[in-house]
C-alpha cells in the first residue's frame, strides 16, 4: 500500500504527515499527531464524536480519508479555545451542565461553532437539527442545547 | 451518621458547583483509555469469535495466521482453565471446548497493527460440532431444554446465589409472603398480563477498550475504560492464579459506561494476549459493531404479572413471575434476578406476595449490570397492571398509587420495614407538575393526546459488604488532594466527592483535586462504581477522610494555641478560633506542622486522613421465602409521567413533556442530580421508543447504530422538567441517597399509560416504534 | 456477515487522476478491483462491513467540472458530481426552482455527513432508501457520465436495476445530474419516515411533484415517488395517470394513494416490516399529494 506526503494546516499550525492510503483523519489526528481530543465511537460516520471541521465546514473525521485532506485546513476541539480565552461554546457548555462522561463532547462543541458561524442566531429547531449527528448517551441533549442558545448571544 | 459537624457558612454542599471535570473535557484535554499514548512498543489485538450460538469445539487450527508477517502470538481458551464471574464463576476468558454465543471468543490474535491481527483472525481455522441452541428463557428453564452448563453444580457461587444444577437455572429467588392463594378471592378487582422486554444495549459513546501489559516478573498492568477497577485487579488475578496484588488496573475517565464497564468483560481477553508478548503494551478496542453483540447487554424479560386489589383500591395480591434471558454466562446477571425478586413488588405495600424469578441460561449475548440492574425491565410491566387495576376498581391511577405506595414505615416485599421516604410528594409534586387530569387537545386533528405516570423504587444491588475508602491529603498551599477509588463515569461523582471533602473539611470548593486516574495501586479501595451508590457510600467514606484530618489538624492547632478542639474550626481554608479569635491558615501548617514556642521543635507534621465506610447492617433472606431483617441499604424512590402524541397516519409518538421528582435524601450539587434525571429521562424514552437487539436465531440484525438506534437530539421533549424531593436518609451523608439509575427506571410504563391514555391500546413490550403502535390501533380498528 | 467489520479500513491504494478520460481508463482496466468515489459515505462503511473489497479507490471529485452547481434559466440545474449536499441545500437557484430536492437532500444523515455526501453518491449507490432519488426521479434527472468512449448522457428513470444495480458499465463515471426547468408553479413535498425525528434511514419516503396541467382532463398531473419499499426506487405510473384523468377529489387522492401502496413489493427487514410499509405508503402518499395539491390551489 502506498503512503502519501500531505500537507495541512493544523489548528493553525502547517504539518506535513506521511500516511497510509487508508488511514482516515480521524486516525491520522489521534495516531500521528496525538490530537486525541477528536474522538472515536463508531468509525463509521453515526455517532459524531470525531467531528472536526475541514476547510471551516464540520466532517465525520472517520468518514475522509487522510490523503483527501492535502492543503486543507483542519480545526479539531483543541484548537476552538483561543490563547487565554475559552470559545463561548466551550464556556456555555461549562456553564450550562451540558458535560457528563465528556465523550461526545469535542464533537458537539465542533457542530455548535460550525452552526453559529452560519447561523449566529439559530432557532432551537436548527439547533436540534445541527446536533442530530451527535449522539450523547449522558445528557439527554437539554443542556447542551441550552449551551448553544446561550453561545449564540455573546 | 447524618449531617457533619460543619458550622461553615460556605459549605459549598447543596450548591451547584461547576463540575471539576468540565474544563478539560471541553477543551480535549481530558484522557481516556485509547487516548494514553504508548509508543511504537504497542501491539494490537482482535478476537476471533463464534458464529454459531451453541457448538462444541472441535479443533483450532492457527498456523496459518501465526505464520503471518506481523502476528506475534494466537492465545486459545487451552491457555487459560480458570474460571471468572462476580457471583458466579461459569466462564473462561477464552472459550475451551464449547461456545455458548454468536461472539463468544474462541481466539485471539496479536499483531503489530490491528489490521493485521484482523487478517490473521480470517486465517485461524476453528472446526465447530453444531448443537440446538435455547433461544427463549421460558423454554431454556424446561426439563427438555439443552443443557448449557453441565458443570452448574461445580462452579463457585456468592451465597446469597441459588443455582440448580442439572438445569439452565442459575438462580431462583423465591417470595413467599402471606397468602396469596387465599388473598385472590378478596380481591373486587384482579389483573394478569404478560410482558416481553426485549434485550437492549448499554451504548456509552466511548467503546470498550483495555491496554494490558505484562513484566518480565509476571506483574500485570491493565489500563481499560471501566466502573470496576479494584473488582477487574481481584477478578482477573483470582482466574489466572495469581496474587491480586501482582495485578494493577489504571483507569482513567470513562466515556459512559451504564452498568456495561462494571465486572469484568473484555479486559480479561486483552490480560490473557498480553501474557504471550511480555514487555509490550497490547491494546484491544472494541469495535462499535463488536460493542453492540460483546459487551454485557441488558437482559431480555418474559414476565408474568397478576395482581388484585378490594373494593377500596388497596392492593391485596401480587404473583409474579420473572423469567431472565441470563445469556450465555450469567456470573453478573444472577444478582439481577435477585434484585427484581426482592423488588418485585414495586413500590406498594402489599400483603401476600409471590414471586419466582428466574435467571435461565440461553444462547444469547451475556446480561450484565445495566443502569437500573432489573428495576426498569420489571416496573415496565408492574406499572402498566398498577394502571389497569386503577381502572377496573374505577378510581384515578394517581389517587391508587398514593393509597398503596410505600411510606415511611410501611412493611415491605421482604418483611423489613421502609425507612424514611418521600415518594408520596413525587407522586404529587409530578402528577401536579404534568396537570394530570387536564386534558389538552391535540396539535393536529391526526393526532391524540395522552398522559401517564409510573412510580419507581430501587435499591443499591451489591454484596451486603460492598466497602468504599477515602484519603485526603494537603499540599503546602493549603489545597487538597482527595483519594477516591469510585470512577467518574460522566454522572459527576467526582464534583460531588470534591464538595463534600471540601465541606467537611472547610476549605472552598475549587481549592480540592481528585486524585485521578484511579489507580489501583495508589487509589483506595471502592467495590465497584455502580449501584448508584457512590453519593452515598464513597461519600461517608470521603467525610470520614476528611474529618480524619480534620480532628489531626484541629489537634495540633488547639495544643499550639492552648485551646480544645471544641472551640476550633476550619473555614474556607483558615483555623478559626470561636474562643480567642485568633486564627492561623491551613497552608504549610498541614505539611510543617507549627513550631513551638522558644525554639523548642515542632509539633504536627504532613496531615493525612483516612476513611472508610462498609453498612455492616444487611442481613441475608430466607432462601425460601425471601424475608429478612434487612435487605438492601435503602431504596430511592420517584415518579415520572409524561404527556405525548400519537400520530394516527404513522403510530408515531412525540413525547411533549416529561416530568421526574425523585426523593435522593438530600441533593448535594442539585444540577448534577437534576442532569441525572434529564439524561435518565431521556435513556428511558429512548429504550421506550427505539431500542431493542434484534437477535434471531441467536443473530444480532442490528448490531451498529445503523439500526440500532438511540435518542438523538432531535427526538427529546421540548419540556422536561425535573423535581428533587429530600427526606434524608439516615446514614447517608448529608441525608444523601443515590439518583444515577433511577431515573430511567419508571419511563417505560409512563410511557406506555400514555399510549394507552391516548388511543386506548398496550403492546407486550418495547419498543414502542412506530410501526407496533400503528398495526396495534389497525388490529384494534382504530384507524383503517 | 455484518458482525465481522473491520476496526478501520483494508488496505487499498488511492488513486487521484488527472482527467475525466484517465479515470474511466483506469477504472474499466481494474473493472473488478477499482472503484470510484465521492463522498465516500457508502464506500468506506461497506468496506468496513466487507461487503465491497476494492484494491484500488478512484478519487473523481476535482475532476473536469465535477464541482460545479449551475443554473441555466433555460436549460435547467447541473449538480455536479462533487457537489456535496450541504451546497445542494444552500443553493439559492436551488431554494428558488427546487426546494424539493432541498428539501430531500436536508433529510440525509447529519450537517457532518452531508458536507460529504453527494446526490450523485446517493444515486450510484442505488439504494432503495436513497433519499434523494425520489426528488431526482420527479424532476426528470439526467446523468452525464463519462465512459471509456467519452461522454454521454442517460435519463435517471432507466438507471437503477436492484438494490445496489445500476446500467454503469466498467469505466463509467457520473459526472453530473442535470435537471430541467420543473414545470411552471409546480409545488414538491418530500415524506420521510424514519425511526428516529431525523437522521435516520428511510422506512418508508414519498416524494410527491405536483402542477396544474390544462392538457390533461384532470387539470393537475403529479408524479410520485417512492422510497424503500421495492428493489428500486418506484415511480408507478398508475398514481400519474390516474390523477390525470380522475377529478381530483379526496377520494381521488385515496384511490391513487391505493395504487401507489399496491404497485410495491416492500420486505420485511429491521427496519420494517413489509405490511406496515404498504400501509405507511397509502397513508404517506394521501398526506403528500393532498399538501402539494392544496398548495397548488
Ligand atoms: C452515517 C450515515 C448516514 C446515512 N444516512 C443516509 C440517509 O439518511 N439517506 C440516504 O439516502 N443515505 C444515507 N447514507 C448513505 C450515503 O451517505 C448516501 O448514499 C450518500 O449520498 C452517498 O454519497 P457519497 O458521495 O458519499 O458516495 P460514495 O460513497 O462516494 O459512493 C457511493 C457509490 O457510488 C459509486 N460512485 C461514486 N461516485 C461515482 C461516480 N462519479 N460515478 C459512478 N459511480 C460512483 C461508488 O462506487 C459507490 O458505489 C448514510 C451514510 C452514512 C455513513
Ligand atoms: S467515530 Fe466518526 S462518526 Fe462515530
Ligand atoms: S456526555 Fe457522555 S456521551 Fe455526551
Amino acid at each position: 500500500m502506498a503512503f502519501h506526503k500531505i500537507n495541512i494546516t493544523i489548528n493553525g499550525g502547517l504539518e506535513q504527515v506521511v500516511v497510509p492510503s487508508n488511514m482516515t483523519l480521524m486516525q491520522m489526528l489521534r495516531e500521528n499527531l496525538a490530537l486525541t481530543g477528536t474522538k472515536n465511537g463508531c468509525s463509521a460516520g453515526e455517532c459524531g464524536a470525531c467531528t472536526v471541521l475541514l476547510n471551516g465546514e464540520p466532517v465525520n473525521s472517520c468518514m475522509v480519508l487522510a490523503v483527501e485532506c492535502d492543503g486543507t485546513n483542519i480545526v479539531t476541539v483543541e484548537g476552538l479555545a483561543g490563547d487565554q480565552q475559552l470559545d463561548p461554546v466551550q464556556e456555555a457548555i461549562i456553564q450550562s451542565g451540558g458535560v457528563q462522561c465528556g465523550f461526545c463532547t469535542p464533537g458537539i462543541l465542533i457542530s455548535a461553532r460550525a452552526l453559529l458561524d452560519r447561523n449566529p442566531d439559530p432557532a432551537e429547531e436548527e439547533i436540534r437539527e445541527a446536533l442530530v449527528g451527535n449522539l450523547c448517551r449522558c445528557t439527554g441533549y437539554v443542556r447542551i442545547i441550552e449551551s448553544v442558545k446561550a453561545a449564540a448571544k455573546v | 451518621m447524618a449531617e457533619p459537624k460543619v458550622e461553615n457558612s460556605t459549605s459549598p454542599v447543596g450548591e451547584s458547583k461547576i463540575r471539576i471535570d468540565a474544563r478539560e473535557k471541553v477543551t480535549g484535554a481530558a484522557i481516556y483509555a485509547d487516548d494514553i499514548q504508548f509508543g511504537n512498543s504497542l501491539l494490537h489485538a482482535r478476537i476471533k469469535r463464534s458464529p454459531h450460538p451453541h457448538a462444541l469445539i472441535k479443533k483450532i487450527n492457527s498456523e496459518k495466521a501465526l505464520a503471518l508477517p506481523g502476528v506475534k502470538a494466537i492465545v486459545t481458551g487451552q491457555d487459560f482453565p480458570g474460571y471468572i464471574g462476580l457471583y458466579l464463576k461459569d466462564r473462561f476468558f477464552f472459550c475451551r471446548d464449547r461456545v455458548r454465543y454468536v461472539g463468544d471468543p474462541v481466539a485471539g490474535v496479536v499483531a503489530v497493527s490491528e489490521e493485521i491481527a484482523e487478517k490473521a483472525l480470517g486465517l485461524i481455522e476453528v472446526e465447530y460440532e453444531i448443537l440446538e441452541p435455547v433461544l427463549d428463557p421460558e423454554y431454556g428453564a424446561r426439563p427438555e431444554a439443552p443443557l448449557l452448563h453441565p458443570d452448574l453444580g461445580k462452579y463457585a457461587v456468592a451465597s446469597f446465589i441459588f443455582p440448580q444444577p442439572g438445569t439452565n437455572i442459575s438462580n431462583h429467588f423465591k417470595i413467599r409472603k402471606g397468602d396469596v392463594n387465599g388473598a385472590w378471592e378478596k380481591c373486587t378487582a384482579i389483573v394478569e398480563h404478560k410482558y416481553r422486554i426485549p434485550h437492549i444495549q448499554h451504548v456509552p459513546i466511548e467503546p470498550h477498550i483495555a491496554i494490558a501489559k505484562v513484566d518480565e516478573a509476571g506483574e500485570i498492568t491493565l489500563w481499560g475504560s471501566s466502573q470496576s477497577p479494584f473488582a477487574q485487579r481481584n477478578l482477573i488475578a483470582q482466574s489466572l492464579g495469581i496474587s491480586p496484588g501482582k495485578m494493577r488496573v489504571i483507569a482513567p475517565y470513562v466515556g459512559g459506561g451504564f452498568g456495561c464497564k462494571a465486572g469484568v468483560s473484555m479486559e480479561s481477553l486483552a490480560v490473557a494476549i498480553a501474557m504471550k508478548v511480555k514487555g509490550r503494551p497490547v491494546k484491544l478496542l472494541l469495535t462499535r459493531e463488536e460493542e453492540f453483540f460483546t459487551a454485557f447487554v441488558r437482559q431480555g424479560l418474559t414476565a408474568y404479572f397478576k395482581m388484585g386489589c378490594d373494593e377500596n383500591g388497596r392492593l391485596l395480591a401480587m404473583e409474579n413471575t420473572f423469567y431472565w434471558d441470563g445469556g450465555a454466562y450469567t456470573e453478573y446477571g444472577v444478582n439481577i434476578t435477585r434484585a427484581a425478586g426482592y423488588s418485585s413488588s414495586g413500590p406498594y405495600e402489599v400483603p401476600n406476595v409471590k414471586t419466582d424469578s428466574y435467571c435461565v441460561y440461553t444462547n444469547h449475548p451475556v446480561g450484565g449490570a445495566m443502569r437500573g440492574f432489573g428495576m426498569p425491565e420489571i416496573h415496565a410491566g408492574l406499572e402498566q397492571c398498577i394502571d389497569e387495576l386503577a381502572l377496573r376498581i374505577g378510581m384515578d391511577a394517581v389517587e391508587f398509587r398514593k393509597l398503596n405506595c410505600l411510606k415511611t414505615g410501611s412493611t415491605l416485599v421482604t418483611g423489613s420495614r421502609m425507612h424514611a421516604t418521600g415518594l408520596s410528594q413525587c407522586i404529587e409534586k409530578t402528577a401536579e407538575a404534568i396537570g394530570w387530569g387536564k386534558k389538552a387537545p391535540p396539535s393536529a386533528p391526526n393526532k391524540r393526546r395522552g398522559k401517564g405516570m409510573a412510580l419507581m423504587w430501587k435499591a443499591p444491588a451489591m454484596p451486603p459488604n460492598a466497602g468504599s475508602s477515602a484519603w485526603v491529603e494537603l499540599a503546602e498551599d493549603g489545597t487538597l488532594n482527595v483519594g477516591v477509588g469510585g470512577q467518574e463515569i460522566g454522572q459527576g461523582v467526582f464534583t460531588v466527592a470534591a464538595q463534600m471533602a471540601a465541606a467537611a473539611l472547610g476549605v472552598a470548593y475549587e481549592s480540592v483535586r481528585i486524585a485521578a486516574p484511579i489507580d489501583t495501586r495508589y487509589s483506595p479501595y471502592e467495590w465497584q462504581t455502580v449501584a448508584s451508590r457512590l453519593t452515598w457510600s464513597m461519600g461517608n467514606a470521603i467525610v470520614n477522610a476528611a474529618k480524619d484530618a480534620r480532628k489531626q489538624i484541629l489537634d495540633i492547632v488547639a495544643e499550639a494555641w492552648d485551646e480544645t478542639p471544641d472551640d476550633l474550626n476550619i473555614v474556607n481554608g483558615v483555623v478559626i478560633s470561636y474562643k480567642s479569635e485568633k486564627e492561623i491558615p491551613l497552608k504549610n501548617l498541614v505539611i510543617y506542622g507549627l513550631p513551638k514556642p522558644g525554639d523548642q521543635g515542632w509539633r504536627g507534621g504532613p496531615i493525612i486522613g483516612r476513611g472508610s465506610f462498609m453498612p455492616t447492617y444487611v442481613t441475608g433472606l430466607d432462601a425460601e421465602t425471601g424475608q429478612g431483617e434487612r435487605a438492601v441499604v435503602h431504596y430511592t424512590t420517584g415518579a415520572q409521567a409524561v404527556e405525548l402524541e400519537v400520530d394516527l397516519d404513522t403510530g408515531r409518538i412525540e413525547i411533549i413533556k416529561g416530568v421526574s421528582t425523585f426523593d435522593i435524601g438530600k441533593a448535594i450539587n442539585p444540577e448534577l442530580v437534576e442532569a441525572q434525571m434529564e439524561g435518565g429521562f431521556v435513556q428511558g424514552m429512548s429504550s421506550a421508543l427505539f431500542e431493542s437487539l434484534q437477535l434471531k436465531d441467536g443473530v444480532l440484525r442490528n448490531p451498529s447504530f445503523v439500526d440500532y438506534r438511540i435518542a438523538t437530539s432531535s427526538d427529546i421533549p421540548k419540556d422536561l422538567q425535573s423535581y428533587i424531593v429530600e427526606v434524608p436518609q439516615d446514614d447517608g451523608p448529608w441525608g444523601a441517597r443515590g439518583i444515577g439509575e433511577h431515573s430511567m427506571v419508571p419511563t417505560i410504563p409512563a410511557i406506555a399509560n400514555a399510549i394507552y391514555d391516548a388511543v386506548g391500546v398496550r403492546l407486550e413490550g418495547p419498543p414502542f416504534t412506530a410501526e407496533k403502535v400503528y398495526l396495534a390501533m389497525l388490529d384494534a380498528g382504530i384507524v383503517k | 456477515m455484518i458482525l465481522d467489520t473491520h476496526p478501520a479500513l483494508p488496505e487499498f491504494e488511492y488513486i487521484r487522476p488527472a482527467n475525466l478520460a484517465e479515470a474511466s481508463d483506469f477504472l474499466a482496466q481494474h473493472p473488478d478491483t477499482a472503484r470510484p468515489f465521492l463522498g465516500g459515505t457508502d464506500v468506506f462503511v461497506r468496506m468496513r462491513d466487507g461487503f465491497m473489497k476494492p484494491e484500488f479507490l478512484v478519487d473523481v471529485k476535482n475532476l473536469d467540472g465535477t464541482n460545479e452547481l449551475r443554473f441555466d434559466s433555460r436549460t435547467g440545474l447541473t449538480v455536479g458530481a462533487a457537489v456535496n449536499m450541504n451546497r445542494v441545500i444552500a443553493s439559492p437557484d436551488v431554494q428558488a426552482h427546487y426546494p424539493l430536492l432541498a428539501e430531500a437532500c436536508r433529510s440525509v444523515a447529519s450537517y457532518q455527513l452531508r458536507t460529504r455526501a453527494t446526490i450523485v453518491g446517493n444515486l450510484c449507490n442505488a439504494s432503495p432508501a436513497g433519499d434523494t432519488i425520489g426528488a431526482c426521479l420527479v424532476f426528470g434527472g439526467v446523468l452525464h457520465l463519462h465512459g471509456v468512449s467519452g461522454p454521454r448522457q442517460e435519463p435517471l428513470s432507466g438507471f437503477f436495476r436492484g438494490p445496489g444495480k445500476t446500467t454503469l458499465k466498467p469505466g463509467d463515471i457520473v459526472t453530473a445530474i442535470h435537471f430541467p426547468i420543473p414545470p411552471n408553479g409546480c409545488v414538491g413535498k418530500y415524506i420521510k419516515l424514519g425511526r428516529n425525528q431525523l437522521s435516520d434511514l428511510s422506512i418508508v419516503g414519498v416524494t410527491a411533484l405536483g402542477h396544474k396541467d390544462s392538457t390533461c382532463s384532470s387539470g393537475y398531473r403529479f408524479r410520485l415517488a417512492l422510497a424503500s419499499v421495492a428493489p428500486v426506487p418506484l415511480m408507478p405510473a398508475e398514481v400519474e395517470t390516474y390523477l390525470a384523468n380522475n377529478p381530483l377529489t379526496p377520494d381521488a387522492i385515496n384511490e391513487a394513494a391505493r395504487l401507489a401502496s399496491q404497485a410495491c413489493s416492500p420486505i420485511d427487514d429491521v427496519r420494517g416490516g413489509a405490511r406496515y410499509r404498504r400501509q405507511m405508503v397509502r397513508n404517506l402518499s394521501v398526506k403528500a399529494l393532498t399538501e402539494v395539491w392544496k398548495k397548488l390551489d
